[in-house]
């Protein structure tokens, strides 16, 4: 059966017109408008009856791409090539308000008797592309959060444990030279020695922890999250309920937001006690913490919750940060587990 | 005469340790800096013959601190806790007459430099 033997009324042609999500712009060959379905008046904000009979290039096409657009269409006309019929391109087009906004643009050529006609399929892309932009720089600061992180761990290990570390070397040399002729004072250097290696020695255990704490790999979420409400300087209650460990990758964010978020109430909320709640609830692992302290964080300010905003993000998920001035700070993770 | 050096580095911690090493080892230490501008300044008050002077510094470098003190007749020894290959190469165009890693410092690796 070919498309013409199909029983349908034009009734029905009709109706799917107008109902389409699409924009339908039909033109002839003076490139004048003769179709323009509710998508077209909804998208581009001028009705049929106002665009009807008017050059198609002086009411989509943005000013600056009218010219290009007119001679393409002419070149077709006299024969040439056609650069953009039969395929899918994305172009820029105008509304009635004059806001240029990104479109996908589909046209081909109406096969009927009679004069030529030209259907373009137009598709408001706005807010794909700005989903697409915020990926990109989403995935950026994903990667100058993990440059930054590095960056700072450098500079610890350089200022901390390896400082401490090298003067630890030449308080021993001192030692050895001074040891037989002036014991009292190489055994109080050695005091100081054995003492400064015990502060390298828990520097480099924080730092160890900070990259990744090795209770979260060899535990789990549960006891790991348990040691950081232990060490919280605001008293934290912890609860959580998971019956099986989430995947490596959820286990460590939720870890990461759990940290900053108390880490940033005992810096900044002067709060009296804080709650730590885990809820592993289907697929979903929910994190939240929440203060009584002075409110006002700002998630957008500090790279901390910023960053672990696109980590979330990156795992499907959102950290949504609420906080409110004089009402607390409550930071929430949902984050998706996968099957 | 004991060579008198002026100690150039923002830790304390370290700038302690290798002034009592090197005083037991026999230099006298004449001040300490910790960082660029109090460097310079030292160098201009307490005249000392040498600067051990350290690459990172707060508010500048080593070869920046290095290059300002040509011509004064002060002699510059760099040291730093990075590796010697980062360092080492680039010590004598900053005008300094070596380079002796932080770990490494003793009043004999000192004097081997000097000559």
């Amino acid at each position: 059966m070919t498309i013409d033997q199909r029983p349908a009324s034009d009734a029905l042609h009709r109706a799917v017109l107008y109902s389409a999500l699409d924009c339908i712009v039909t033109i002839d060959g003076d490139g004048c408008i003769v179709e323009w379905n509710p998508a077209a008046e909804r998208t581009f904000g001028w009705t049929y009856e106002e665009v009807a009979g008017k050059a198609m290039v002086d009411v989509i096409v943005p000013e600056h791409l009218r010219g290009s657009h007119r001679e393409g269409f002419a070149r077709y006309l006299r024969g040439g090539e056609p650069r953009i019929l039969d395929r899918r391109v994305e172009v820029e087009a105008v509304r009635r308000d004059g806001t240029i906004f990104p479109v996908e643009l589909a046209i081909t050529r109406i096969v009927v008797e009679g004069p030529i006609l030209l259907t373009g399929h137009i598709r408001d892309i706005t807010e794909r592309k700005q989903a697409e932009a915020e990926l990109r720089s989403s995935r950026a600061r994903l990667v100058e959060t993990a440059d930054a992180a590095r960056r700072r761990l450098e500079r610890d290990l350089h200022d901390g444990a390896q400082q401490r570390l090298i003067a630890l070397g030449l308080d021993l040399q001192v030692v050895r030279s001074t040891i037989a002729k002036d014991p009292a004072a190489a055994g109080g250097l050695l005091e100081t020695a054995i003492s400064d290696l015990g502060e390298a020695i828990a520097e480099l255990r924080e730092l160890a922890r900070g990259i990744h704490p090795a209770i979260l790999t060899e535990r789990g979420l549960a006891p790991a999250l348990a040691a950081l409400a232990r060490r919280s300087p605001i008293p934290a209650s912890f609860e959580i309920v998971a019956d099986e460990r989430p995947p490596p990758a959820v286990e460590a964010s939720a870890y990461f937001v759990v940290s900053e978020a108390l880490t940033n109430a005992a810096k900044y909320s002067q709060a009296t006690c804080v709650e730590v709640a885990v809820l592993r609830s289907g697929d979903t692992l929910v994190v939240a913490v929440t203060d009584d302290g002075v409110g006002g964080a700002d998630p957008r300010t500090g790279s901390g919750l910023g960053g672990l905003t696109d980590r979330v993000a990156a795992l499907g998920g959102t950290l949504v940060v609420r906080s409110p001035h004089g009402g607390g700070t409550r930071v929430e993770a949902v984050i998706p587990c996968g099957s | 005469m004991p060579t008198r050096v002026l100690i150039v580095d923002d830790h304390a911690r370290f700038r302690r340790s290798a002034r009592r090493l090197l005083e037991l080892e026999g230099y006298e230490v004449v001040g300490e800096a910790g960082d660029g501008d109090a460097a310079i300044a030292a160098v201009a008050e307490l005249q000392p013959d040498v600067v051990l002077l350290d690459v990172n510094l707060p508010d500048t470098t080593g070869f920046d601190v290095a290059g300002r003190l040509r011509g004064t007749g002060v002699r510059v020894v760099l040291t730093s806790d990075r590796d010697a290959s980062e360092i080492a190469p680039f010590a004598a165009d900053a005008g300094a007459c070596g380079f002796v890693p932080k770990g490494e410092l003793s009043g004999a690796r000192l004097a081997l430099v000097l000559t």
